[in-house]
């Protein structure tokens, strides 16, 4: 018998069985106390909610003249103007680049310190980098670019380096995760054929942990081409630059495209990760 | 004695072509205990579910305490719902809210719908609710949460929840079949007990004759989609029994 | 056999290569195009490392002083973006939802409206939102609420999609209307999922808040954009420093209280 059958007869015999020979009632069950931290939550974030609203001190006219504002930003920005589409079109492919680029430097960065952050492989040593990559992976990626700016320049190359030490920082979390939920069984087997630790890793961990690295890989691409057609705001290169520019020249329809183009890129990409995703499933 | 529920050449056609129920008719007296027997795929859930209209009949009709069901609106099938319990094979609970509350679900069709939707049952709903879980020994659990009773537990509150309706009939739709066979004994024990003592009628739909010969005043065979016996238990013969299930007689 | 088997795994060896070939193609024609080079990366690096040694360490404590209000600013923002946000995105997430949708095209609408919001990054929201509104925290709390949407409307339609159906069904029975099979067999399911991806959101509008700050949007991001334009690079080391605070700490927060309610 299933031990599960079993607990579940015993549960309901007890109550046949059990019930004559109470003489004394049984205790009336009282309502259990609600957990604190979700009490606490629920009257926090009301309450917070209000406060920070009253802290804000929003403008409600201007909310309302804004809006009205929003509007007719929308009407003069169609139809969207085809004029500059060749730059837009070259500034869309730069962004796709520095995101390629940037992701696949930020895929062979974590390849490495992936393995030098999982615990199971390097219990100190991996605590010290995890603690690290957490740290500069908190930091977003625009503010990275700002500071490449001030370092090497404008142009695409901040914008690659930039998305590099994000990706870079992300996946080493997440490659050290999946390389940590290899079977312990694995790890012990290599390594009672006496392999040296390299081996042990190329031989034992690599295959078990290669399909989870190129989805890992996959949706940091994701990520980072979202991150790339933005950087341009800030002057790190590609389509980002074309928005705002457009933008500050009051070139509505002209920002309009370069609005669309956006849209389309990361929409394509969105779908294309689904799809992915679908397949990986169904495997 | 007047019978309650009147099933008149029920069918039901789905779209996908299959004739799950044709020209089903037969009627129930109060205080009846009807057992339903037959292949999975017969028809039997299709027809409980033709009753309280959960499913859309395709033709007959189903009248209850007077009620005609076929024309009624949405209203009076709200009506006709809450005056008959339904049991599920699944429990079906609402896993993450309390016992009590489940069963309280029963006084849905009766209080107010915005009340209801907010869940602020009266007092005497309350009460009520209470002394039937005390009814079915489940007092210890009121306010538990569905999902951490064993499914013998969840079952009873199945039928609190039914019990809390105040039902003239109950349907209840493979009560035992997710069940081991000492859990699926406490079950029918408690079904059959609270039916007799409140002179509830009810249709249960099962898969094995042994259990519907031991329970039922009266049992209903199903064939794909038509019935094929209705009388006795006594006059339900091993050549009817094999008719019901086809080649191979009670191998559920 | 043994021939066919041989022959799978070289065709798949085949493929492997091409793939990965064609990809390492595909990142150096880019880094070709963007005129960069490997060892950009170690020039690169070197520079910045030398820019955060002599320039951003050691912080700044007396710019604390002045952060104090652009980082309660973020934290309003966040805060007020996630509930404005949630509660639209639950109502949409309604319409969106196939299980729960009155009909199939307003399904499409309002997936293809959240669609829209979504895929236009909150920066560039941030950048129209500061031209219509003009610049404050406002715009940042408009931009929050906006992203918020586009994903949560997604988040949420796909666990009311999830919800168990007998649940329902065994309420109906009972005879409760709409409203009330809605409160009381939907709503017990899909809380749980939404408050864990309502929380999600707050740690990931601070971050956003941040951003959408360096365009007008207020905040500490503001801060960090103006900082760095006049060269006060200790202050907004500061700034950084006590941004990572924030979403540690909400983090934690927004932890305790996801292990608590599923």
């Amino acid at each position: 018998m299933k031990p599960e059958l079993a607990t579940e007869m015993a549960n309901d015999l007890s109550y046949e069985t059990a019930l004559p020979l109470h003489l004394a009632e049984p205790p009336q069950p009282s309502k259990p106390r609600r957990d604190p931290w979700l009490v606490g939550a629920a009257w926090f974030f009301p309450l917070f909610f209000i406060f920070s609203l009253w802290q804000l001190n929003f403008d409600y006219s201007q909310l309302a003249h804004g809006t009205g504002k929003m509007f007719q930003l929308f009407a003069q920005m169609f139809p969207p103007s085809l004029v500059d589409w060749r730059p837009v079109l070259e500034a869309a492919l730069q962004s796709l680049q520095v995101a390629l680029v940037g992701t696949a430097i930020g895929v062979a960065v974590a390849a490495v310190f992936g393995f030098l952050a999982a615990v199971n492989l390097f219990p100190r040593l991996g605590l010290l980098i995890k603690g690290v990559a957490a740290f500069v992976r908190t930091i977003p990626t625009l503010v990275w670019a700002l500071m490449f700016i001030v370092a090497v320049g404008m142009g695409p190359v901040p914008g690659i380096l930039a998305i590099a030490t994000h990706a870079g920082a992300s996946l080493i979390k997440m490659f050290s995760q999946s390389i940590e939920e290899v079977d312990e069984g694995v790890h012990e087997a290599i390594k009672a054929t006496g392999a040296g630790k390299l081996q042990i890793v190329f031989q034992g961990f690599l295959p078990c942990v290669i399909t989870y690295f190129i989805s890992w890989s996959v949706f940091r691409l994701e990520a980072d081409i979202g991150e790339s057609a933005i950087l341009g705001v800030v002057g790190a290169g590609g389509i980002g630059y074309q928005i705002s520019n457009n933008m500050r020249s009051y070139l509505l329809p002209e920002t309009c495209f370069a609005a669309l183009v956006v849209f389309v890129l990361v929409f394509s990409v969105e779908l294309l990760s689904n799809w992915y995703k679908n397949k990986m499933n169904l495997k | 004695m007047a019978a309650i529920l009147q099933v008149e050449r029920l069918s039901k056609k789905y779209s996908d072509g299959t004739a799950a129920l044709s020209d089903v008719s037969f009627e129930l007296e109060p205080g009846e205990f009807a057992a339903v027997i037959g292949l999975s795929g017969a028809g039997k859930s299709t027809l409980l579910r033709c009753i309280n209209r959960l499913v859309e009949p395709t033709g007959g009709d189903v009248s209850f305490g007077g009620v005609r069901s076929a024309k009624a609106s949405a209203h009076e099938v709200r009506l006709l719902r809450r005056q008959m319990g339904m049991i599920f094979q699944g429990y079906n609970l609402i896993q993450r809210v309390s016992v009590l509350r489940n069963v309280l679900h029963g006084r849905l069709g009766y209080v107010g719908p915005v009340r209801g939707a907010l869940g602020l049952f009266s007092k005497q709903d309350v009460e009520e609710a209470k002394s039937i879980l005390k009814r079915l020994g489940l007092e210890q659990q009121t306010y538990k949460r569905a999902d951490e009773l064993s499914g013998g537990q969840q079952q009873r509150v199945g039928i609190a929840r039914a019990l809390c309706q105040r039902p003239k009939l109950i349907l209840a739709d493979e009560p035992i079949a997710s069940l081991d066979p000492v859990t699926a004994k406490i079950i029918m024990d408690n079904l059959h007990r609270i039916c007799r003592e409140d002179g509830i009628a009810c249709i249960v739909n099962l898969h094995q004759v042994e259990v519907a010969k031991t329970y039922a005043t009266r049992i209903i065979g199903m064939r794909k989609g038509k019935m094929v016996f209705d009388g006795r238990p006594e006059d339900l013969t091993d050549r009817m029994i094999s008719h019901i299930y086809g080649e191979s007689p009670d191998k559920e | 056999m043994e021939a066919q088997w041989l022959r799978i795994r070289r065709q798949k060896r085949v493929q492997t290569v091409t793939i990965v070939v064609l990809i390492a193609a595909l990142v150096v024609w880019s880094a070709v195009q963007t005129k960069f080079h490997v060892l950009t990366v170690f020039g690169g690096l070197g520079e910045m490392g030398k820019l955060i040694v002599n320039d951003f360490l050691p912080p700044h404590p007396e710019a604390l002083k002045g952060l104090i209000e652009p980082a309660l600013d973020t934290i309003y923002m966040s805060v007020v973006g996630m509930v404005v946000g949630s509660l639209i995105s639950a109502v949409l997430a309604f319409f969106a939802a196939a299980t729960t949708t009155p009909h199939r095209i307003v399904l499409v609408l309002v997936r293809g409206f959240a669609s829209v919001l979504r895929n236009i990054p909150g920066l560039i929201w941030a950048l129209m939102l500061a031209f219509a509104y003009g610049i404050g925290t406002l715009v940042g709390t408009l931009a929050i609420i906006i992203y918020s949407v586009g994903s949560l409307v997604r988040a949420y339609a796909e666990i009311l999609e999830e919800i168990d159906q007998s649940q329902l069904e065994a309420v109906k029975a009972t005879g409760a209307t709409f409203p009330q099979v809605l409160g009381q067999a939907v709503l017990p399911q899909f809380i749980p999922g939404f408050v864990a991806w309502s929380l999600y959101k707050l740690e990931l509008n601070i971050r956003a808040s941040t951003i959408v700050g360096m365009v007008g949007g207020g905040g500490l991001g503001f801060y960090i954009q103006n900082g760095l334009k006049l060269f006060h690079f200790r202050d907004v080391s500061m700034a950084i420093i006590l941004m990572l605070v924030l979403i540690v700490v909400t983090e934690f927060f927004t932890n305790k209280i996801r292990e608590k309610v599923i």
